[in-house]
């Protein structure tokens, strides 16, 4: 990466559907066809039962806050300008937890245990990440 | 025949000056402190016939090149990278190749420059954190999340939430450790630390203040290794290795929290230790309470808590409390890090606390010196442990 830009998600083809469905604004989640868990990050199996029968299902979206942090310090130059910003893990309905930002709402608001929704935010016009809004 | 069970012992230390902006190159603090090992055991360099790196490229050489510079030849290696999270597996890894007679002396060697490598340290230059979905410390570059300090942020400020622990409370671990690092002539840091100090320091990754955060630093360290039965005659008295437990791994582990605590994809049911989680007592044949002092990893002063707990000291989320009023430092029920840890001694990936570690059994540590002290263990907040003896 160069210093002056943010950093993309790398794309594998474990999680290749991941990516193409948040450019349409879906929020799948990889889904085991024969114990019917969902499971975070994506992988080539199911963590659970270990089936190779993976198929992605659509996910609410809704989840709570699990823990945040603000970052106050620049390590990349690319965030420097949004310091002091934050991010926050979120326990979605489905019982995996995601990584993202809390948009919408100030620093002020960050408490773990807040309902929030998942948003759509078109960063490049191939690439939108996952981010969060109270709800 | 393959030996399988001889005992090992450290018969050797050596460390080399800890400082910012060393102007000698890692492998120069790595072959002083090599020296002043072989010293100590009064052991020849051509005895070494293991070597076991704590570091590697890009964060330092690797094990070909350090042979190669030093003039070592040797017939067993291994090399973790520099990580904080493989400082006990390097040396686990040690004491299995003596006891299995791979090798009969092997050296441990970290040798780092982090001042001369900040844009590796969470910045652009640091590759590590862009692992999809996120690195080891909860890294994850395309939501700004780039150093590994962010992992026990995140922990920190779940744990506060869950158990009304607070920012004060968590400032007794970097006011512990500056005490005994004020007692320690190598340790950086010479000032004393007071809560309104810790508490008036800059935010780095909220809920962690500056002082949370470990030193960056340059240094080497090295600790020599071979079987307590060669150990009986050597020059300083042996440091047993009496039992051991490894890092743990898989779904309800988070590096910087104790299980449970509802990191990553951790369950959110904390527990209190499991039989697994204490094998490394029952391995060396003791109980917790025969515990005279705890080295942990604390590269960020909430992984203190989390040791504490990992290892049942005290209970879920009883560890921001249990340490008030002195009981992590010298002279309390359970002193720390006695050197001054990575917070306030140097950051030599912990080598530094687990050569105080040898110091305080041989009864060398003076004005630190726990007393009469037998038996010490080296436990991290992600499960690993020894237990060193006398």
């Amino acid at each position: 990466m160069d210093d002056e830009t943010k950093p993309l998600p790398r794309i594998t083809p474990d999680d290749q559907i991941f990516w193409d469905s948040a450019r349409q604004h879906r929020l799948m989640l990889p889904t085991c066809s024969h114990c019917q868990r969902r499971s975070w990050p994506p992988g080539p199996v199911c963590p659970y039962c270990f089936s190779d029968d993976l198929t992605w299902t659509e996910a609410s979206g809704r989840g709570i806050v699990s823990s945040w942090v603000v970052v106050h310090k620049a390590w990349l130059p690319a965030f420097a300008a949004d310091i002091p910003y934050n991010a926050v893990q979120v326990r979605l309905e489905e019982d995996v937890s995601l990584t993202g930002n809390l948009v919408g709402a100030g620093n002020d608001s960050l408490r773990v245990g807040l309902p929030v929704q998942a948003v759509f935010d078109d960063v490049t016009p191939e690439v939108t990440l996952i981010r969060f809004k109270p709800g | 025949m393959v030996q399988l069970s001889r005992e090992v012992a450290i018969v050797g230390i050596g460390q080399s000056e800890f400082g910012r902006n060393l102007p000698q190159s890692q492998l120069g603090l790595g072959a002083t402190a090599l020296r002043m090992a072989l010293e100590d055991a009064q052991l020849d360099r051509s005895d070494i016939d293991g070597l076991a790196l704590h570091m590697g490229w890009p964060l330092g050489a690797d094990y070909d090149r350090m042979a190669d510079v030093y003039g070592l030849e040797v017939d067993w290696v291994y090399q973790c990278w520099t990580h904080g999270r493989f400082v006990t597996s390097t040396l686990q890894a040690a004491v299995m190749a003596i006891s299995t007679g791979m090798a009969d002396v092997v050296a441990c060697i970290t040798a780092i420059s982090f001042t001369r490598e900040l844009g590796i340290l969470g910045g652009p230059g640091d590759a590590e954190g862009m692992r999809e979905h996120g690195a080891t410390h909860g890294e994850n570059p395309v939501y700004g999340l780039t150093s590994p300090s962010v992992g026990a942020a995140l922990a920190m400020q779940r744990y506060m939430a869950l158990y009304g622990a607070t920012s004060e409370q968590l400032a007794a671990v970097p006011i512990a450790f500056r005490k005994h690092a004020l007692l320690n002539p190598a340790a950086i840091m010479k000032k004393p630390l007071t809560l309104a100090d810790h508490q008036a320091s800059r935010m780095i990754v909220d809920p962690l203040h500056l002082f949370d955060c470990s030193l960056i630093t340059d240094g080497a360290a090295v600790v020599l290794l071979t079987t307590a039965e060669r150990a009986r005659d050597m020059a300083k008295r042996p440091v047993h290795i009496a039992g051991m437990q490894a890092i743990r791994s898989g779904r309800s582990e988070f590096i910087f929290a104790p299980p449970g605590l509802g990191i990553n994809q951790q369950p959110t049911e904390r527990v209190t230790p499991r039989e697994r989680d204490l094998a490394v007592y029952r391995r060396a044949d003791i109980g917790r309470d025969a515990v005279q002092g705890l080295y942990t990893y604390d590269a960020f002063s909430p992984l203190v808590l989390f040791a504490l707990e990992r290892f049942g000291f005290c209970g879920p989320g009883e560890a921001a409390a249990w340490i008030q009023d002195g009981r992590i430092e010298l002279g309390g029920a359970l002193p720390m890090n006695t050197s001054g840890g990575l917070l306030s001694e140097a950051h030599v990936c912990a080598w530094n606390s687990i050569n105080e570690m040898v110091r305080q059994l041989r009864g060398e540590a003076g004005p630190r010196q726990i007393a009469d002290a037998a038996v010490l263990q080296w436990g991290t907040c992600w499960g690993d442990s020894i237990i060193m003896r006398n």
